[in-house]
């Protein structure tokens, strides 16, 4: 059994009116890890997540799901799914809809019973689960929704911006219950606009700009990597110490000073020259970038270099 | 079978939820209900258990003729105007929402998404709209059965044929709504190409019911009638050659449609009502009303009128077309991207 629950070694889609949506993705997905997929709109999230879901057709597509070529039926059996702006039957109640999307996973209707109830209870809709769908607020739909991604008891779940329109509160829900299902041992794939939430659940992410991975890797190196280094004085910098941080693309803000460094020993010069000028340091330190800081970056590099290169 | 299972018992809950479901039920028991309540006493035919009396002698209570009348009205109008019609109108309009809203954006990805293949989540989703009309007309033929029963002392089995062929009809019609539904994505958009599709074939069912009328059961009757002054008369000139040859010439037309109404009007030979002595053997209820009885030669003239198109003139061209159709829209729907 790889590591890998899925593989991407290659993935195209273009669409008939010419569209390319994905140019070529290669994609790694640990097994047991929460991975997320970012990037802007129209970057090809959605169209990457339906190719591996038989939703889309793919162009071209070489790699594997759960060690079974991507696009096989049967491999969907170990895998759960909650799309973008999820539309349920609303004459169905909650339990209803759980039911069939379990019936068409094949769960026996014996087994289906408990695995139901179970679901409800883990999703906080034990009480409203008897009510139709047209009775639920957008976080409880979510809620469903994310029962039954859940009810085939997967390995790979997919969840298409599952926070959209949830409330802080449910947020913090949504964002234990995904956590969970990595100490389950399963793999989530999380694709969302909201990088915040990604940065404090995902292990791994990949950033997705114009149908074309452009970073990859886990959410401690990426942003490491953009390490940037912080100080704050007393008062206000001599000319001649202005002119010297100037020279070194050390950019000055009111009374903070700020400097991209890989390590703190990068650091260290500016340190020296301040003390030498009689600057006094209030506070020193490695502010790294966030997620948002990240992508921002990456998506505006992007933009300038229209055939970017894929970065690893 | 988990999965059909699945998918059925969803379209009987989406049928349930639908209110258009219970107006046509409430509707389908009004019109059975009409139906039981017509009797007969020693005076004559009653309506509505007995608020009318209509003193029509024949048709007094226990004579043939009033029995052979009941079952008239079942073949020639029950089955003829409601289900053949009506019915199939009110489930059209409750069953063509059935695959737009299921390829709406957030709803068809949860299904497909699943192990189970396109095809098999499209025959089923199919089937389920077909439930529609299965589900009602068997409820309205038990009323049906029931009242013959009681009225006739006739137990007849044979009603129960209205099932399989009224849905088999209705199916003719529906996957147009079902084709151009998975085309369009649009419920106003299938309902109108299937009632426009459906009005079509009837306009040419009736030129060639017409056209056979006039240029063979007609003159086998032994009567001419001039096209110009419209005059009748007895007698063995052959006036409807220019009938037959349009007749003929339309036949390829006729043959690749489906045959909504004559799968309807089969019915009656299905529906088989024990013989009886009764002067009403053998004549349909419009010759009832326009009184008199009808010679040899029209009754054989007639009855070779009914039985012009064999079985698989009317049901298996009607299957042929109706698998083209069904597999031109199954092809959309296994192959598009959503």
């Amino acid at each position: 059994m790889s590591d890998l629950a899925v593989d991407i070694e290659f993935l195209r889609k273009r669409y008939s009116n010419g569209v390319e949506a994905l140019a070529g993705v290669t994609l790694q997905v640990p097994r047991g890890s929460i991975f997320g997929l970012i990037g802007p709109n129209g970057a090809g999230k959605s169209t990457l997540v339906k190719s591996l879901l038989t939703i889309l057709r793919p162009t071209e597509c070489r790699g594997t799901m759960l060690d079974e070529p991507i696009g096989k039926k049967s491999t969907l059996a170990k895998v759960g799914y909650l799309p973008e702006h999820a539309t349920f039957p609303e004459y169905l109640t909650g339990r209803q809809v759980i039911e069939y999307s379990a019936g068409l996973a094949h769960i026996s209707r014996r087994a289906c019973k408990d695995r139901v109830d179970r679901l409800l209870d883990q999703v906080g809709m034990n009480d409203a689960a008897a009510r139709t769908m047209r009775t639920y607020s957008k976080g409880m739909k979510q809620r469903i929704g994310l029962a039954q991604a859940l009810v085939n008891d997967p390995e790979v779940v997919f969840l298409d911006e599952p926070t959209d329109g949830v409330d802080p509160e449910g947020r913090i829900d949504f964002k234990r219950m995904i956590s969970a299902l990595r100490e389950e041992g399963r793999t989530v794939f999380v694709n969302s606009h909201l990088l915040a939430e990604v940065e404090q659940i995902a292990d791994r992410v990949a950033i997705l700009s114009k149908g074309k991975i452009v970073k990859q890797g886990l959410v401690s190196d990426l942003t490491r990597r953009e390490a940037r280094y912080e100080l704050r004085i007393q008062g206000t910098l001599p000319a001649e110490v202005m002119s010297w941080c100037g020279e070194r693309g050390i950019s000055i803000q009111g009374n903070v000073l700020s400097l991209m460094a890989e390590n703190a020993i990068a650091v260290q010069p500016l340190i020296d020259k301040l003390r030498a000028s009689l600057v006094i340091i209030l506070e020193l330190k490695e502010d790294r970038f966030s997620l948002e800081e990240l992508f921002l970056q990456t998506v505006m590099e992007q933009r300038q270099t229209p055939n970017g290169t894929v970065a690893r | 079978m988990t999965q059909a299972y699945t998918i059925l018992l969803d379209s009987l809950r989406m049928l349930r939820a639908s209110k258009l479901f219970w107006v046509s039920l409430w509707i389908s028991a009004v019109v059975a209900v009409v139906y039981a309540s017509v009797g007969f006493d020693d005076k004559g035919i009653t309506v509505m258990f007995g608020l009318w009396d209509f003193e029509i002698e024949i048709m007094r209570k226990g004579t043939p003729e009033s029995q052979a009348f009941y079952t008239l009205i079942f073949t020639d109008v029950i089955v003829r105007f409601w289900l053949g019609w009506a019915s199939l109108v009110l489930a059209l309009i409750s069953t063509c929402s059935i695959f737009p809203q299921f390829l709406q954006t957030g709803s068809v990805e949860l299904a497909i998404s699943k192990p189970v293949t396109r095809a098999r989540l499209f025959l089923l989703k199919y089937i389920g709209g077909l439930l529609f009309v299965a589900v009602q007309t068997l409820l309205f033929t038990i009323v049906c059965f029931i009242a013959l029963g009681v009225r006739c002392d006739e137990w007849n089995l044979s009603v129960f044929w209205a099932v399989p062929v009224v849905t088999f009809s209705f199916s003719l019609i529906y996957c147009i709504g079902v084709f151009v539904g998975v085309w369009s994505r649009s419920t106003i958009f299938a309902l109108f190409a299937s009632l426009i599709f459906w009005l079509m074939t009837l306009i040419v069912q009736w030129v060639d019911d017409f056209t056979y009328k006039m240029g063979y059961t007609i003159p086998e009757m032994g009567v001419n009638l001039d096209m110009r002054t419209g005059q009748v008369s007895e007698g063995t000139e052959d006036a409807g050659a220019g009938f037959r040859g349009f007749h003929q010439k339309i036949q390829p037309i006729v043959t690749i449609m489906p045959k909504t109404r004559e799968t309807i009007l089969s019915l009656k030979r299905l529906i088989v009502f024990k013989e009886r002595d009764s002067m009403l053997a053998g004549v349909d209820l419009g010759s009832v009303f326009a009184g008199g009885e009808m010679d040899p030669n029209a009754k054989e003239a007639m009855k070779k009128y009914d039985l012009r198109y064999s079985w698989f003139s009317i049901v298996g061209t009607s299957l042929i077309f109706e698998l083209v159709v069904l597999g031109g829209a199954m092809l959309l729907f296994s192959r598009r991207d959503y």
